[in-house]
């Protein structure tokens, strides 16, 4: 079922794609966001490393990804941690993979006197962020929607002060953690300026926020508010842009605080994409969520008949997204992100 | 004056699974006082809090933060009791080998399962994360070990795990452990790929899990 002939071809483009989803109006067919992030440098013929470290190397990498594979958001990123890097935590760098946490920059409470709101221009790798963002925009933004990827203030804080030591700081010392929220909170709205201020589409990541870890109570305590300022600031100053969340793994018992903290488009993981549409279908657009294990590791025709069946549970498909559930794994066959976005062609039609 | 053992035990178990360290202190140094067991203390009253604990995080009633605080309260309880346990009560216990493969440092899942393994009297020996492949099979085979598990938050380090089994394969001891793997690329499909004996997707899946196969083992 998966031949050439069978898939209907495109004659709308990305960005005129994604647009119909802003202005209420039907696309040609329902958009893909496979989540590519350093995938891309897999791409463009570069190593890991090199993406992560040169910004004009990261923002090639996301611009030859999107000639190759047509996918209709470019997402520049790095990890997760990278405000809480320019914030101070350290990163241990690897050729073949993303950079991982080396030593959290709080060591003690009083600490937290030392964490600033990082200046864009040269702490940590914002800079890299900050030119990968303006070649992508540069070279492809008339064609694809742009996007820059940073941590939530719950994941930045998580990655200032280890994550074994602030869930247990939600029970023991909830003052000192809102302390600590307000500067991640202050550090988020100051990206949310630079990504947009570049002409490119902030999106917040927030995976400390999954239900994995924090409870529903936790979560409207700890998180909500502060991604409600993130969202209102996006609302706010943004032009008509969508405040975009993405939680990885497990929400599905923080669906309704998450409703309360405000954005359009939810980007979800490891949970029943039309359960979530029956949940908050109303109010948020959904992108999900073929399993990204599958996309390393099984076949083309297998990725098309997983992507058929998320599409097969979103009924009327309005508001839905066909993506990935979290980072497309760094060494993806190509052949399977095409099947991805050939199934959005094949079973995201709007017009028949 | 000296209260009922009953009454102790039930602070013990309260304190560690309402995550009131303070109350754990004081009936842990009144066990001490009064010469009550020690082994029948943890047992009875500290690990049947955690088990509880783990009931609620089961029903999604706790989460980790309070599962943390909860294991913080039992493991200063078993402090205090340690030192008054007899030799006799050093009974032999499921042995665990625990790590996340090399290649990735995310650990948080791995140090639940531990929590949960420890908290279900297991002796668990954690290699913790970003661990070579071959320090597994030489740990499970120097401590003579009931299980391997293996964790990997990253796909791109998922492929170690079989690596792993196929290390035992070639040893010929593949059938002496149970291997269990679990982490956030991880399905119950790729664990049959693999031939891995078990996947959990929580920790206390994992624990479930455990004691199936070594039942089964057993029988």
């Amino acid at each position: 079922m998966t031949t050439t002939a069978a898939i209907p071809k495109d004659s709308q483009g990305s960005l005129e794609r994604v647009m119909c989803y802003l202005q209420g109006k039907k696309p040609q067919r329902v958009a893909c966001f496979p989540l590519i992030l350093n995938h891309a440098a897999r791409v463009h013929g570069i190593s890991v490393g090199t993406y992560n470290r040169n910004g004009k190397a990261m923002g090639q990498s996301h611009v030859s990804a999107f000639r190759r594979y047509g996918n209709d958001l470019i997402l520049i990123f790095s990890t997760t941690s990278t405000l809480a890097e320019s914030m101070g935590t350290k990163m241990n760098f690897f050729e073949e993979d993303a950079p991982q946490i080396a030593e959290s920059f709080i060591k003690q409470h009083s600490d937290l006197s030392k964490v600033k709101v990082p200046d864009f221009n040269k702490d940590g790798r914002l800079p890299v962020y900050m030119e990968a963002t303006e070649v992508a925009v540069k070279e492809v933004g008339s064609e694809v929607c742009v996007s820059t990827v940073f941590g939530g203030p719950f994941t930045t804080a998580a990655a200032l002060y280890p994550v074994e030591l602030l869930t247990r700081e939600l029970i023991k010392n909830p003052k000192w953690v809102h302390e600590l929220l307000e500067v991640c909170t202050q550090a988020g709205i100051k990206f949310i300026d630079e990504i947009l201020a570049r002409k490119a589409l902030p999106i917040i990541v927030e995976p400390i926020g999954s239900a994995s870890l924090v409870s529903p109570k936790h979560f409207r305590e700890f998180v909500t508010p502060y991604l409600k300022r993130l969202s209102d600031h996006v609302h706010n100053v943004g032009g008509g842009m969508p405040a975009v969340l993405h939680i990885c793994g497990k929400t599905t018992p923080n669906w309704t605080p998450m409703l309360e903290s405000g954005f359009d488009i939810w980007s979800l993981d490891n949970v029943d994409l039309g359960q979530a549409k029956a949940a908050a279908g109303h109010r948020v657009a959904l992108v999900g969520n073929v399993v990204p294990a599958n996309l390393l590791k099984n076949t083309p025709e297998e990725i098309d008949a997983e992507a058929r069946g998320i599409c097969g549970k979103m009924g009327d498909k309005a508001g839905f997204i066909l993506g990935s559930g979290c980072e497309v794994p760094i060494n993806t066959p190509p052949e399977n992100i095409d099947a991805l976005i050939n199934a959005a062609r094949k079973y995201g039609r709007y017009d028949n | 004056m000296t209260r009922e053992r009953g009454d102790i035990l039930k602070d013990l178990m309260d304190g560690v699974f309402l995550m009131n360290e303070e109350l754990v202190i004081k009936a842990a140094n009144e066990i001490v006082a009064a010469k009550y067991d020690a082994y029948d203390a943890i047992n009875n009253g500290l690990i049947a809090g955690m088990n509880q604990a783990g009931v609620l995080f089961d029903k999604e009633e706790y989460f980790v933060p309070e599962l943390l605080i909860c294991s913080d309260a039992m493991y200063t309880g078993i402090e205090i009791l340690r030192p008054h346990l007899k030799k006799s009560d050093k009974r032999e216990q499921v042995k665990v080998v625990i790590g996340v493969v090399e290649g990735d440092t995310h650990d948080i899942g791995k140090n639940l399962v531990k929590i949960m393994m420890d908290a279900a009297g297991f002796e668990v020996h954690d290699l913790g994360r970003n661990v070579p492949l071959a320090s597994f099979v030489e740990k499970a085979k120097e401590v003579g070990a009931d299980l391997i598990c293996l964790s990997t938050l990253m796909t791109t380090t998922m492929d170690g795990m079989a690596t792993i089994i196929e290390m035992l394969k070639e040893e010929g001891i593949r059938d002496s452990y149970k291997v269990i793997i679990g982490g956030g690329p991880i399905s119950q499909a790729f664990a049959n790929k693999i031939g891995a004996d078990g996947y959990a997707d929580n920790a206390a899946g994992a624990i479930k899990i455990s004691r199936s196969l070594l039942a089964k083992a057993a029988a």
